[in-house]
């Protein structure tokens, strides 16, 4: 579904991402992880073309992403993304949130598109938010609102950047538990988190990167058992910690 | 003080048989029409300009860059006297001629007055874009929306209410800004003022009329705006705070 091959990127003379190798298959989850600054949201950002890339390439259901003939918003449109600082938009109601792209860029009617929003946000828990606005919520209400909003343009496939740590801690939860129920459902993800627990819980694989290079890129069982790189075990066992 | 005070002088009949109060009225009224119709040329203008500014597209922001900085710093004066004067001698000369003869004095004026004000509005616009989390732009892409829509449904709402308040204040400068149009001859509020001065005698009670007259332009819009912004601000959403957070 995903296939990133020889990946590098740079800002200017520094390299950020150094030859990135990995894929995501249909129904998959891919977990990322790695200390601040190794790259990992700007990773996450390639596979959508959020950001470009120099080198290597990325195809995403069978279209390269660097190709400059790509329709990127046909193709960003098929593929949910869910941020770290949730990035609702502000200036409208949690229901025109859901509907907004599947209108504008879908082009749905806006009474399917509220009617699959409303689904979506019941199956978050937050049927009840629908004429809100998303400061009135919780950061872990408006988290789940955008991953309804990433589900209602009907992707193949979800990103997730750190979609957690922006949440206090008793919301974590609420987030995380969304996301399992779409792991189970067969979605496929590549999500970059520090919660081992979820990792644990529903990750394939799972992806160490430091400095801009993935280190590690190992099944779950072996990730988290014997033997991995002496720089995973030194962050593992410090998140571990915590 | 032999100041004599005479207030009824406004009903006096003027040389050309109309009253001083209608000469008044009439200044009111172009003075108005400019101010407004400058204000339509200059925030369709400035949003256009503003928004060029903040693209990925560098020679976009140069062009956006280069209007601003020219159209910023030229006094107004100035720039009307290069619209009426210099410009038409610039164009084909059919044009220079139909400029000079045709068009309509006021079409100039608004034109100056406008692409002056669009410069200043184009800053709020930039401001206001640039004030918004990188997220918000992110996002509205992921959606799959094209650079464009980002803009149309994700970032200009947002910016121009964090901007209103600044806009406010250009919105009610451009009335005060108006006046300097009466130097290429339009019959405003200024013009009106300065021709009864120096018809009557009567500075005191013209100057506070005129004085008023302005303040109240101001204070309308002042008004207006502030409906706008109360009808437009955001449930939940703290002035002056980012997007999203
Ligand atoms: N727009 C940018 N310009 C220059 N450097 C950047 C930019 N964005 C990120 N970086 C740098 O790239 C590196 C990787 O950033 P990022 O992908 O955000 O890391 P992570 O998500 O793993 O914390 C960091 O050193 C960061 O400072
Ligand atoms: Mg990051």
């Amino acid at each position: 579904m995903i296939e990133i091959k020889n990946v590098s990127k740079w800002y200017g003379s520094f390299q950020v991402l150094t030859d990135c190798t990995t894929q995501v298959s249909k129904s998959e989850v891919v977990v990322v992880c790695g200390p601040s600054g190794s790259g990992k949201s700007t990773l996450i950002k390639c596979v959508n073309a959020l950001e470009p890339f120099q080198q290597g390439s990325i195809v995403v259901d069978g279209i390269a992403v660097e190709n400059p003939k790509t329709d990127l918003p046909k193709l960003r449109a098929r593929v949910g993304m869910v941020f770290q600082n949730f990035e609702l938009f502000p200036h409208m109601t949690i229901t025109d949130n859901l509907a907004i792209a599947q209108i504008k860029v879908l082009g749905r009617g806006r009474e399917e598109a509220v009617d699959k929003g409303l689904k979506l946000l019941d199956r978050v828990g937050l049927k009840n938010q629908a004429a809100k606005f998303p400061g009135q919520l919780s950061g872990g209400q408006q988290q789940r609102v955008a991953i309804a909003r990433a589900l209602a343009m009907d992707p193949i496939c979800m990103l997730f950047d750190e979609p957690t740590s922006a949440l206090d801690p008793e919301m974590i939860n609420e987030v995380l538990d969304v996301m399992v129920q779409l792991a189970h459902e067969g979605m496929t993800m590549m999500c970059v988190t520090h919660e081992m627990g979820f990792a644990r819980k529903v990750a394939n694989r799972v992806i160490f990167m430091d400095r801009g290079a993935i280190v590690e890129d190992a099944a779950k069982e072996d990730f988290f058992g014997q033997p991995r790189s002496e720089r995973a075990q030194t962050f593992l066992a410090k998140i571990l910690n915590h | 003080m032999n100041y004599h005070w005479d207030w009824m002088f406004f009903f006096q009949e003027t040389d050309d048989g109309l009253k001083y109060y209608d000469w008044i009225l009439s200044g009111l009224g172009w003075t108005t029409f400019v101010s407004l119709a400058s204000l339509a040329v200059a925030l369709t203008l400035g949003s256009v300009l503003g928004v060029m500014r903040t693209t990925p597209k560098r020679w976009l922001v140069g062009l956006g860059d280069a209007y601003v900085d020219v159209f910023r710093n030229v006094p107004l004066i100035v720039q009307l006297f290069m619209w009426f004067f210099v410009v038409p001698e610039l164009v084909p000369e059919k044009l220079g001629i139909w400029m000079k003869q045709d068009l309509p004095y006021f079409v100039t004026a608004i034109v100056g007055l406008g692409l002056y004000t669009a410069a200043r509005i184009a800053e709020q616009v930039k401001a206001g874009i640039n004030s918004l989390s990188r997220g918000q732009r992110f996002a509205g892409l992921a959606l799959g929306f094209t650079e464009w829509q980002t803009y149309r449904y994700v970032r200009l709402p947002m910016a121009y209410r964090i901007v209103l308040p600044a806009l406010t204040s250009e919105a009610m400068n451009i009335f005060k800004n108006s006046a300097v149009t009466y130097a290429v001859g339009i019959l405003e509020l200024y013009f009106q003022y300065k021709q009864i001065i120096e018809k009557t005698s009567q500075v005191l009670e013209i100057t506070i009329v005129v004085t008023l007259s302005y303040f109240i332009l101001a204070f309308v819009m002042n008004r207006i705006l502030a409906f706008v912004e109360a009808r437009t601000r955001v449930p939940g959403l703290i002035v002056g705070q980012k997007g999203g957070k």
